[in-house]
């Protein structure tokens, strides 16, 4: 599913470096990254999603080789493979929960806005517990609640690949557990990869497997 | 472009109060020179359309403007007199057909209104193209026609009565107030003339003093009093004689004229050349050998020269408006700018879920353009509305 080989990345104007010599994630499965602030577990999110691009090396995501895609087939790629949640939902404010799940497809033209994407916006919302604030204002929703429209948003377009940054970062114990069911429930179902990086060790026994990233970039060790 | 639209439309709904603020200023910063631009381009068009209409006017030497406007307008500064000798002289010189006008007089005040007093003969309303909307035109001294526009402000019609005020009340030798029989009402024409009241311009003489009727001298009833000296060949009469101050069917007979008809005053002449070469040829008379007293003008130039100088103001107007339209759009740039930075977050969202960065700039692009759409839009039905308000009352201020 994810391949990572001799991964190199450092942002410009800035002494941060990271270096993945090998990294593989199977699918379909669960896994958690933890680690320090500060060691690159959300540029690594970011390099599987193709938001950025690695200075050296390798990413093949879902058969794709990242890197040698123009930027135009990654943003469709995004667009079509992979669900991102982060931990501050980043849902839009003037949308309402419906059109904020509908998002992907009116950003651009991988996916069509059919009655069919419409249908399992709908269908995603009420398995989320949610079909009653379908036309509200994200606004006017709880925390967790945000959460799992930004979760329903990620699950749209039925990605292989969900990569969630954080997302029970901002939440309390009980939401948190709502919310990461909901998460781990959705990928058996979809048959899709989760990869979600968290501080709180507490949930890690919910997860496949679990990489703690800064020994992983010491020791270049493989996850299988 | 559909989706950017829906975004854009979602996007301004939700800052509303920031959106409509934007509009308005948009709005506000155009309204202005549209609507004095549409107000003065009507100005243009009727003052032109009567000045162009009315070929020539003939006064008393002085201001050209005063005698131009007094002729086609009726409510300006009254220039100098002149004499029924110029209408004369015109009809005489073969070149143009003489309209007499005297505007001395006006009505006193009714509904809170009053209205100057036209006295002509009756090749003004074929010259105007007026027409009798209600009752008939002037057949006797004493008859009088209201314009549609007066008509309705003091609600008066054929039958009623209307008098004359003296130009002094306090001057007890002066001119009386004539009692004028209301006999028609002229259909609308949108011009000064809607808002005037004509008579013939003997009845205009009457008004004067010039011509007047009074009770008889001859008749044995007549008291000692009244009459001072009475011979074969004429009759004097003290000041106890009774002068009419209405002209009836009973009392007709008895107005009548001293002295010259052309000595007698009246403002202007408004001549109407038979052709271009007579014009030509009784403004050259004008111009060299006929008289000292009189000015033959062409009101069309008068009014271009009046027209330069609302050129110039409309320019000043332009100017500042665009001086105030570009610190407008300095400023509205500043707020999208600000915009943009405070949606930082949301354009990094979308761009991270996959959203390129045309697609981006095609949002904010929309909502400028709806922004901008919505604002112009404003402004033209504004400007419009302005100008459909307006446009009665600068009539009436015109006219």
């Amino acid at each position: 599913m994810i391949d990572i080989r001799q991964l190199k990345f450092s942002y410009p104007h800035s002494s941060f470096d990271l270096h993945v010599p090998e990294l593989k994630i199977d699918s379909p499965c669960s896994v958690a990254i933890v680690g320090p602030s500060g060691s690159g577990k959300t540029t690594l999110l970011h390099l599987m999603a193709g938001i950025l691009t690695p200075s050296v090396g390798s990413i093949t995501v879902d058969e794709q080789q990242i890197a040698s895609l123009s930027d135009a087939a990654r943003r469709e790629f995004r667009l079509r493979r992979v669900g991102m949640v982060f931990q501050n939902f980043e849902l839009i404010e003037y949308l309402s929960v419906l059109d904020n799940v509908l998002l992907p497809c009116r950003i651009g033209n991988a996916i069509s806005l059919t009655s069919q994407i419409r249908y399992r916006a709908c269908s995603l919302l009420a398995a989320a517990g949610l079909e009653q604030h379908v036309k509200k204002s994200v606004t006017k929703l709880s925390q967790g609640e945000r959460q799992r429209v930004a979760i329903c948003r990620a699950l749209l377009t039925q990605p292989a690949l969900l990569l969630a940054d954080e997302p029970t970062g901002n939440l309390d114990p009980d939401t948190t557990e709502q919310v990461l069911a909901l998460l781990l429930n959705t990928v058996k179902q979809h048959d899709t990869t989760l990869v979600m990086v968290t501080h709180d060790h507490s949930l890690l026994h919910h997860f496949d497997r679990t990489i703690d990233f800064a020994q992983f970039i010491r020791t270049a060790e493989s996850v299988a | 472009m559909t989706n950017a639209f829906y975004l854009a439309l979602r996007s301004l709904w939700f800052h509303r109060g920031r959106a409509l603020t934007i509009i308005l200023c948009l709005a506000l910063t155009l309204w202005l020179p549209m609507t004095v631009h549409l107000l003065l381009d009507q100005f243009r068009a009727e003052i032109v359309f009567r000045a162009n209409s009315t070929p020539l006017v003939i006064g008393a030497k002085g201001s050209r403007i005063d005698l131009a406007l007094q002729a086609l307008y009726f409510e300006t500064v009254a220039p100098e007199q002149t004499t029924m000798a110029e209408a004369n002289y015109v009809q005489d010189s073969g070149f143009a057909t003489p309209i007499p006008v005297h505007l001395n007089y006006r009505t006193q005040t009714v509904n809170n209104s009053t209205a100057p007093i036209v006295g002509t003969t009756i090749e003004y309303f074929e010259f105007r193209n007026l027409r009798i909307g209600q009752g008939q035109g002037m057949s006797i001294l004493g008859d009088c026609v209201l314009g549609s526009g007066l008509s309705k402000k003091m609600q008066l019609e054929p039958g009623d009565k209307i008098l004359s005020a003296p130009k002094n009340a306090f001057n007890l030798a002066g001119d009386y107030p004539l009692k004028m029989n209301i006999v028609g009402v002229l259909a609308e024409s949108q011009s000064p003339d809607d808002n005037a009241v004509f008579i013939d311009v003997k009845t205009a003489w009457i008004i004067d003093g010039i011509g007047h009727g009074h009770q008889s001298l001859e008749s044995e009833s007549v008291d000692d009093g009244v009459l001072l000296n009475k011979s074969d060949t004429s009759v004097t009469a003290s000041a106890a004689v009774l002068p009419f101050t209405e002209i009836t069917p009973d009392n007709l007979a008895s107005f009548h004229f001293h002295g010259d008809e052309d000595t007698f005053p009246i403002t202007a002449v408004i001549a109407v050349p038979h052709s271009r070469k007579d014009q030509t040829l009784l403004l050259g008379r004008y111009a060299s050998v006929h008289t000292q007293a009189a000015q033959c003008v062409k009101p069309a130039d008068v009014v271009e020269d009046l027209l330069s100088i609302v050129f110039r103001v409309e320019q000043l107007v332009w100017i500042s408006s665009m001086l105030a339209a570009a610190v407008t759009a300095l400023l509205l740039c500043l707020v999208l700018m600000l915009s943009i930075r405070l949606r930082a977050a949301e354009m990094q969202t979308m761009h991270k879920l996959g959203c390129s960065r045309s697609t981006v700039a095609m949002l904010l692009g929309s909502e400028i353009f709806l922004m901008t759409a919505a604002g112009v839009s404003l402004a033209i039905i504004g400007a419009w509305c302005s100008h459909l308000v307006a446009a009665d009352w600068l009539r009436s201020w015109l006219f």
